[in-house]
């Protein structure tokens, strides 16, 4: 056995200080990829916890419903992949608008409390979920079979599919937080969130806005819904996660703020990546929660949150 | 006939997980989602001390309430001052991390390969081995814990909960120590639910994270939602029909592959309907309003 002599040696650490950099790298892209992902979700749920308090569990079982809708027109009906994933979405929006009027529209006009509201999404997610699980079963299904083509940006590695998540965010949520600044409806979305009582004494008719903002959050839940089943498919419990992550990054930038779910989904998704690196995939959980339970302790108003947000929230 | 009384040991170990679960919701008006967490913590702590610590099942059984009484302190202490939707949220953060450590605290509690071969309890030397007697058992262990909870509603301890329940500023204006008497409660509560932890690992004489998830304590909450929160019958009723459910649809003939799932839609739309129509459950007295 020779010995190893000391260029050796220092060329070994070096390729492997090399190979951990690379390694990092990948794992924050990713990280920042799962963000975009999320970061729609997350968008979805904050349009309709900021306007209407209602934490919309169901908002899960939405997204999951998204993904098999478009499995049933992708791969069922064998449609072509534009239409299939439009009428997707359509119908992910429908069933959200549908939500509203069957079941939070009447516990509103009762003026029922925010808890019971709570447990009546809780009950559709399950039932909604479990149905989706007895038509198609719980094992894994897949939007599109093969390997999929990659880049390479330096060290990093993405795939097609990873790609177009990363456009389909970057172009979609600046546009819609622009829209929201600007438009006549974002105007009317903003308004709800900061006082009902006084939009609808301003002659604005809250029922329909309501309306609009669970089709679109709804919709927005259906896109991340699709974009992620075509790189790692789905089961029927994919929509939990989801939910969750999405709550967690609303509650870590800042209830009331409609940027503040987004950076709280590219934080979220980068510190998961970095638990990965560091840590371990099995303690992810551990940590989202863990900081999710911070938040709520020392900072329940987010990074971007102001506190008269809290004590309204609070009431 | 071991089948009746398979069914009646599940019915009363979700009694006393209903019943202590209805001294946070039903009483004190607290929405948690991790009532499977103490009821997890309960079932490895009397496991944990029976099979290393070669404890008997009943000093077992009492250390695991003390300790699952102690450890919700942890979340109690600092969530109770959250309100809404923000108390559930934290108390959902608990429940997942629990079922995480629980799941990859592989040296101690063997993560997802679960703890086989849990000691039979012991009463006066005589072991629990059969159904029937395992049916006394949990019997007369369901109805000394419904005694005592009885008891504790009837207290003046009780009635306060109730005050707080319905006007937390009236009862702190009237010189009641309401974060102080919350965290109480939701400590007993979780002591409690160690006990039908106890009942279940010594019956399984296996158990393993996945008894104690998330889903488990929206379970727990669908029994006190169906039956009815904030008094006796509600709980009672509620986790007889959720045990009951699965085996009356058995005996209708529905393929088992779509069973489960029929189960769970039907608990779903029973939480939507009654949320909408009668909030406090088929026979309780409090909706959550």
């Amino acid at each position: 056995m020779s010995r190893p002599n000391l260029k050796s040696v220092k060329r070994e650490i070096a390729d492997a200080f090399m190979e951990e950099s690379k390694m990092l790298w990948q794992l924050l892209a990713n990280g920042f990829v799962n963000g975009c992902l999320f970061a729609l979700t997350a968008f979805g749920f904050a349009l309709i916890y900021n306007t209407t308090r209602i934490f919309h569990i169901a908002h899960g079982a939405i997204y999951t419903a998204g993904a098999y809708l478009c499995y049933v027109f992708l791969v069922k009906l064998g449609w072509n992949m534009p239409l299939a994933i439009i009428l997707a979405l359509t119908l992910t929006a429908l069933l959200g608008i549908l939500t509203e009027l069957l079941v939070y529209a009447p516990l509103e006009r009762r003026g029922a409390s925010l808890l019971v509201a709570l447990l009546s999404s809780l009950g559709l997610y399950i039932a909604l979920v479990n149905f989706i699980a007895m038509v198609f079963g719980n094992e894994t299904k897949v939007l599109r079979p093969g390997v999929e083509a990659t880049f390479h940006f330096g060290p990093i590695i993405l795939t097609r599919i990873q790609f177009a998540q990363v456009i389909t965010a970057c172009v979609l949520l600046p546009l819609l937080l622009l829209l929201l600044r600007l438009t006549d409806w974002g105007k009317k979305i903003r308004a709800l969130r900061d006082n009902p009582t006084l939009t609808e004494v301003m002659g604005v008719n809250t029922r329909v806005v309501r309306l609009f903002v669970f089709a679109l959050g709804s919709a927005l839940a259906g896109i991340s819904a699709v974009l992620s089943a075509l790189d790692i498919g789905m089961d029927p419990h994919i929509g939990m996660p989801a939910l969750l992550i999405a709550a967690v990054a609303l509650i870590i930038g800042g209830v009331g703020t409609f940027e503040g779910p987004i950076i709280g989904a590219f934080l979220l998704c980068i510190l998961q990546s970095l638990v990965i690196w560091q840590v371990s995939a099995r303690w992810m959980d551990a940590v989202t929660f863990g900081l999710l339970i911070f938040f709520l302790l020392f900072r329940p108003q987010g990074l971007l949150g102001q506190r008269r947000r809290l004590e309204e929230a609070l009431t | 006939m071991n089948y009746l009384w398979h069914i009646l040991v599940m019915i009363n170990i979700y009694i006393i997980l209903a019943l202590s679960f209805n001294l946070v919701a039903g009483y004190t008006g607290l929405l948690s989602l991790c009532h499977a967490a103490f009821y997890g913590i309960g079932a490895y702590a009397t496991t944990l001390l029976m099979m290393k610590a070669g404890w008997g099942f009943f000093p077992s059984l009492l250390a695991a309430i003390l300790l699952t009484g102690v450890l919700s302190l942890i979340i109690a202490v600092p969530s109770l001052r959250l309100r809404g939707d923000y108390f559930v949220l934290a108390t959902l953060g608990f429940q997942i991390i629990v079922f995480t450590i629980l799941y990859n605290w592989v040296s101690l509690t063997r993560g997802p390969y679960g703890i086989p071969g849990i000691p039979i309890p012991k009463v006066f030397g005589v072991e629990v081995n059969t159904v029937f007697r395992y049916f006394l058992f949990s019997g007369v262990i369901a109805g000394f814990c419904s005694l005592l909870l009885w008891m504790l509603k009837t207290s003046p301890f009780g009635r306060v909960l109730k005050a707080i329940r319905e006007d937390e500023i009236a009862a702190a204006a009237l010189g009641k120590n309401v974060s102080g008497l919350k965290v109480t409660a939701f400590a007993i509560a979780a002591g409690f639910a160690a006990v039908p932890g106890a009942l279940f690992a010594g019956y399984m004489r296996y158990i393993d994270p996945t008894s104690f998830t998330l889903m488990e304590s929206v379970f727990i909450i669908a029994i006190i939602i169906i039956g009815g929160a904030g008094n006796f019958i509600g709980p009672v009723v509620g986790a007889a029909f959720m045990v009951l459910l699965p085996e009356a649809l058995r005996f209708l003939h529905i393929p088992d592959a779509i069973a489960a799932n029929m189960r769970q839609i039907i608990y779903g739309l029973l939480l939507i309907i009654l949320m909408r129509y009668r909030p406090q459950g088929l026979f309780g007295e409090y909706g959550f309003e």
